[in-house]
């Protein structure tokens, strides 16, 4: 089950940065064996606390579904912190200056599509490729400046700038300047000089009834003459396409045989039954607008036409094609590839590499957001007026979780709507405030404990994440759990059940102090964000560089770090990105082995040098950032489903029958 | 109900190459591959249990069609060649041998695949680029002001498909036919850009080989009940022709999605009948000649047309509608409302012809690219497969006509190869060792695998026990007679080399084909005369052959680089 939740994340991944499906696992499963590795150690003493009758199961899920949140935490703001603060200094850039206006390098293209097609393209195309691939873009890109759009566009249509052709070799595929539209022609006439083009998306010729409409057929003369008005009126709007100097008409629909032939005698080529793709693709070129049949036959100015340079019938392996020499309108001249290969696995192989590389170089040159918040106002305050509603069902809680105080926990915030809910998304997704300690402190002090009653998970959530170095809170606090004890003995003596009760009581206790010091803070909702962004084509050398680093750094801040949840959590994810550096360096030996990569690697970053690379190629910051997220979130995806429940049954049929045996 | 099944995991195999089912598979089909090739190859018969045809052919596109593969690396390699013969029709087992060969060779190396791969394709441009430069002496231009070049390259295509059954002299004939065939598929005024005609074969089986002709125009059969309704045909120097692309039956095309209410005592038949007499009368009084209709003619039409001496054919078919119009210069009519007089075209003659058992409506253009052969063979399978050849053989001529160049055949063009990589990578190793970082022996040891796979290719043209030899001046192939007296001083024995460029008349030197030799460098530069003196040489079409090359070796190295199978077995 853990591999269909991991499968379906890669999968998901892939489809968006186009790269690192194979990293993903690897990360994945080291990170998981890392984990394994903690609670195995930590079992012990768990165990002998562990007195009371709650089941190990639901131990181990509370444990689990904490270890997850603190991988929460971690993604959304020391990920963050670190990758601005200390990571961005090894960055470099593909652009060839760094100046605003911003100009592609062709080598450093070539390097950083050469590491990309290493691992998903037979050893002997990979340059041919990535060679290839340089071309196309170079040659699609009208406007220097404006090859995010090309990216963009041939990410979205590439299926249509593609045309696969098995049974030639590999070598033998190149661009072809222009459309490549995947049909022959219906009519093809013939035609010098610019081509005006005409798009349709129905039938030209009028029909007897169109749907939902009845038409009366009273005598055959009747019927005579509608079909001559019809011929008529076929003929009158392909002769007016004709004055209007339309050469080549383009329909979604098949056109009757009489618009066929009626235009081949005017001269005018016919493609038919165009794909929407091909029509989308079509009009983001040429940004054209379907021809609207004209309601009276009469003087009709066509406004929506545009002009082709050329239009002839394209032969590949001895099948016909139309290819189409459009002029564009946008910044993207139209290209095609051709993909050769002597079988079809392997055009498709081709194919899905090259739209890979599409996608990871649209990623490779957005500007990527991190949210690094240094000073904030204190995110709980959004939070403060749910603690009121919340009240009722934490008395409750007691009862109903003896020993999974966090899954009710869990439960309640599922259950909460408005704004609970909403701070918890917050909390999840993209919240990176930083609590300082010192306002933290302010609050508490200017606390009562009237209102301790009205405790809240919900914000002791927010607290233990707010923060990578408030470990101080806590004792701060400690005076006012004495004072709340008062108030909510009879909760508090229950909860005291296991170790972790224990904890999330203290913290709970803690949090009733809050409403107060949302009011108190209101008035002072102050906020500095200090956003920083990896920029658009930022690259790191291949081999493991970007891996190496975030363990050095995540290392070096695990070290500074203070509470100990964030310190393990960093330490883990900085020993399970070693993992993919050192399945890279497997197979070499000697100087290039892992162990003395590793070594050299930390001496140079020890002494402040720069890195040095044994390898060519380059690969994407923000592609690897990404990857990073979203394994982390695969990571708490799969740590906070506590049950499996397998259903051995097949999910559509079988569900319908038991049903209506059930009534 | 229909039985629900568990859903089964997928096979995972790693090394599919190694393993003992891989190995004999690939075997198998190297076998049989290899018996089919060239003039002696031996042929195959494909029966289906469970019915169908019986196929005899040596061509691997029928071949192959047939064949049942099951192992994943075989699918692959037959994949492979079914493309190139898709895309070339020649050539086909040459790529499956040297593939397999190549395959089986490597894979006996023990080598990393990275290096193979790399060193392969070292190799293989080597070859291309020798293929392609001016030096090559396995290449020779071809003369388009002569036949004779021409001819040995149908000649050869034809005599290396044994299940065609045609003995010397109608190799002769039907050759001819073939190349008169093709040259009148040209254009007569060739502009920049040559748009090829289309010659169509039209099958006549149980005939003899020697009665097939070539006809310009087309042919429409037509059976003899619809013959005995044609007119005797006037005389004529020209006939107009009107071609129908829509029914002509009446039938009302498409009313569109909404009803159509007909009142009580309306009929539309009636009324599509009036409008197709109109038709009638409009074709009567624009003095057409014919009317030819890709789909059905009513009958009260076709009546019609017959009182006013208009010859009307119908049931032609979507295939034959393009030359039609070609030939006849018209513009297939989609209307039954009125027709515009350019789209109708003219015939210089008609006529009826019998052929065999056969009757045919017979299209005489004035000028046109279109032809007819008419093939004839004695039995259905023989004349399958002589259609396939001369289809191969047509395309052939195709495509020698984008490159114009020919191949030496008979084995010459391969142990030419082999003589000439082997000295190169003997004498000039150093900027392959530098650009592929690989060692001497690596680089030794794969040249030796490629070249010996290039020769047992040509080896396997031989199959009745023969030795082959090779000389050391061309690096051409020579086969002698098996089990002569060792007294014999062989080398005297073959009079002509695999191509038939060279005679024995020369002092060469001799060696055989797979036994180990000096390096030598094989003479380049084609002398002119020596092209001209031979008569009858045997020939390859270039394109199809460089192209199988490349596939040959880049499906190799694309087997070699599988790692791990993973099959879905749902």
């Amino acid at each position: 089950m853990v591999k269909r939740v991991m499968v379906a994340c890669v999968s998901s991944h892939l489809r968006k940065t186009g790269d690192g499906a194979k990293t993903f696992i690897i990360f994945l499963c080291h990170l998981l064996r890392g984990l394994r590795e903690i609670t195995d150690k930590e079992k012990d003493s768990f165990l002998f606390e562990n007195i009371q009758t709650c089941g190990r199961h639901w131990k181990n899920c509370c444990r689990w579904k904490f270890i997850s949140q603190a991988f929460l935490t971690f993604q959304t703001q020391i990920l963050d912190y670190v990758m601005d603060h200390y990571l961005s200094r090894h960055f470099l850039s593909i652009f060839s200056s760094c100046t605003k206006e911003r100009t592609l390098c062709r080598s450093s293209l070539e390097m950083l599509l050469g590491a990309y097609f290493c691992g998903r393209v037979g050893r002997n195309n990979q340059n041919l490729m990535s060679q290839l691939m340089c071309d196309y873009v170079f040659k699609c890109t009208a406007c220097e400046s404006r090859f995010e759009e090309v990216l963009e566009l041939v990410d979205d249509c590439f299926v249509e700038l593609k045309v696969g052709v098995t049974g030639l070799p590999v070598s033998d595929s190149r661009i072809i300047a222009g459309l490549v539209l995947q049909r022959d022609f219906s009519v093809y006439c013939p035609a010098d000089g610019d081509i005006r083009i005409v798009i349709v998306t129905e039938t030209i010729q009028p029909l007897f009834s169109i749907s939902g409409s009845e038409f009366t057929l009273n005598s055959e003369a009747q019927f005579q003459t509608s079909q001559f008005w019809i011929t008529e009126r076929t003929k009158a709007i392909v002769k007016h396409l004709q004055n209007q100097n339309v050469k080549l008409l383009l329909s979604t629909v098949k056109q009757p045989d009489l618009v066929i032939y009626c235009a081949g005698l005017n001269g005018i080529s016919v493609v038919e039954c165009l794909s929407s793709e091909e029509l989308s693709l079509i009009q983001r070129v040429i940004g054209l607008a379907p021809f609207v049949l004209p309601e009276a036959s009469s003087q009709y100015e066509l406004s929506h036409t545009a002009l082709a340079k050329f239009c002839k019938p394209l032969i590949l392996r001895s099948k016909r094609f139309v290819h189409l020499g459009l002029m564009s309108t946008c910044s993207f001249a139209p290209h095609c590839i051709a993909l050769c290969a002597p079988v079809q696995g392997l055009v498709e192989q081709h194919e899905n590499a090259l739209h890979g590389a599409f996608k990871m170089l649209r990623q490779a040159f957005k500007d990527l957001d991190l949210n690094c918040v240094t000073q904030t106002s204190d995110q709980s305050c959004t939070s403060g007026p749910c603690i009121y509603k919340n009240s009722r069902e934490s008395n409750e809680l007691p009862k109903i979780v003896n020993s999974s105080i966090q899954r009710s926990y869990q439960d309640t915030v599922v259950k909460k709507k408005g704004e609970l809910a909403k701070t918890q998304t917050n909390l999840k997704v993209c919240s990176n405030l930083i609590v300082p300690s010192v306002k933290l402190e302010q609050n508490v002090l200017c606390s009562t404990p009237k209102v301790a009653v009205t405790d809240s998970y919900q914000t002791d959530e927010t607290l233990r994440c707010s923060s990578p170095n408030k470990g101080r809170i806590m004792d701060d606090q400690e005076p006012f759990i004495e004072s709340n004890s008062a108030n909510s003995k009879p909760e508090n003596t229950r909860r005291g059940i296991s170790y972790e009760n224990l904890q999330v009581t203290k913290l709970a206790r803690k949090d009733s102090i809050l409403p107060l010091r949302y009011k108190s803070l209101e008035t002072c909702t102050s906020q500095s964000y200090y956003s920083s962004s990896i920029p658009a084509g930022c690259v790191l050398p291949v081999g493991g560089n970007f891996e190496i680093l975030l363990h050095y750094y995540l290392l070096n801040y695990a070290k500074k770090c203070q509470q100990s949840e964030q310190t393990m959590v960093s330490r883990i994810i900085a020993n399970a990105i070693l993992g993919v550096p050192k399945i890279l360096y497997k197979s070499k030996k000697g100087n290039y082995s892992f162990p003395q990569v590793y070594v050299r690697a930390l001496q140079a970053l020890q002494t402040n040098q720069p890195m040095i690379s044994n390898q060519t190629g380059l690969e994407s910051v923000a592609g690897k950032y990404q990857l990073l997220t979203s394994v982390l979130q695969c990571l708490t995806n799969i740590l906070t489903v506590d049950l499996v429940i397998n259903i051995k049954r097949q999910p559509q049929e079988v569900y319908d029958q038991d049903s209506e045996e059930e009534l | 109900m229909s039985r629900l099944e568990a859903k089964k995991p997928s096979i995972c195999r790693s090394d599919p190459l190694t393993g003992e089912r891989a190995r004999a598979s690939l075997a198998a089909l190297k076998g049989l591959v290899m018996s089919c090739y060239g003039p002696a190859g031996r042929l195959k018969q494909l029966h289906n249990g469970r019915g169908g045809s019986v196929v005899t052919t040596s061509q691997s596109a029928a071949l192959l069609a047939g064949l049942p593969v099951s192992h994943p690396v075989l699918k692959v390699l037959t994949a492979a060649v079914r493309n190139h013969v898709a895309c070339f029709s020649d050539g086909g087992l040459f790529t499956a041998i040297l593939c397999c060969n190549l395959v089986e060779n490597v894979q006996r190396l023990g080598l990393a695949p990275t290096t193979v791969i790399k060193l392969n394709k070292h190799l293989l441009s080597l070859c291309t680029s020798y293929l392609k430069s001016e030096g090559c002496a396995c290449r020779i231009p071809v003369d388009f002001s002569s036949t004779q070049i021409l001819l040995s390259l149908v000649r050869s295509i034809l005599t290396s498909k044994p299940a065609c059954m045609l003995i010397a002299k109608e190799v002769d004939h039907i050759s001819t036919l073939i190349l008169r065939a093709f040259l009148l598929t040209i254009p007569e005024n060739a502009q920049e850009h040559i748009i090829l005609g289309k010659s169509i074969i039209v099958p006549l089986k149980g005939q003899r080989v020697i009665d097939s002709a070539v006809l310009p125009g087309i042919l429409i059969e037509v059976s003899e009940v619809q013959l005995m309704k044609i007119l005797p045909i006037k005389k004529s120097d020209s006939f107009k022709v009107a071609l129908f692309c829509v029914s002509l039956s009446g039938d009302l095309s498409d009313t569109g999605e909404g009803t159509l209410l007909v009142s009580y005592g309306v009929s539309l038949e009636n009324a599509a009948l009036d409008q197709l007499f109109n038709l009638g009368k409009q074709l009567v009084s624009d003095h057409v000649d014919l009317v030819l209709c890709q789909k059905v003619i009513h009958p009260s039409l076709k009546q019609f047309l017959r009182t006013h001496h208009v010859i009307a054919v119908d049931r032609i078919g979507v295939s034959l509608m393009e030359p039609l119009s070609k030939v006849t210069g018209t513009w297939p009519i989609g209307s039954l409302g009125s027709i515009s007089p350019s789209s109708y075209g003219s015939v210089k003659d008609l006529c009826i012809a019998k052929f065999g058992c056969k009757h045919f409506f017979h299209l005489i253009p004035n000028k046109t690219t279109i032809c007819s052969l008419l093939l004839c063979n004695r039995n259905d399978t023989a004349w399958d497969e002589l259609k396939l050849t001369c289809q191969t053989a047509l395309h052939a001529l195709q495509l020698t006509i984008k490159d114009p160049y020919a191949l030496l055949g008979g084995g010459c063009t391969e142990t030419h190869l082999v003589a000439y990589i082997r000295h190169k990578t003997r004498n000039e190793p150093e900027s392959v060792l530098r650009d592929e970082r690989c060692s001497q022996t690596e680089l030794q040891l794969i040249t030796e695998a490629f070249c010996s796979a290039l020769e047992s290719l040509a080896g396997s043209l031989e199959h009745d026990g023969g030795e082959i030899l090779t000389d050391s001046k061309y690096g051409h192939f020579w086969s002698v007679q098996a089990n002569l007296p060792s007294a014999v001083n062989w080398p005297d024995l073959p009079s002509r080399c695999g191509c038939g460029l060279y005679s024995s008349q020369e002092e060469l030197s001799w060696s055989f084909l797979r036994s180990a030799r000096h390096p030598f460098p094989p003479q380049t530069c084609l002398s002119r005369e020596a092209t001209g003196s031979a008569d009858t040489l045997t020939l390859d079409c270039f394109t199809a052959k460089l192209s199988g090359l490349q596939v040959a070796v880049e499906t190799a190295s694309l087997i070699l680089d599988l790692s791990c199978v993973i099959e879905d077995t749902n």
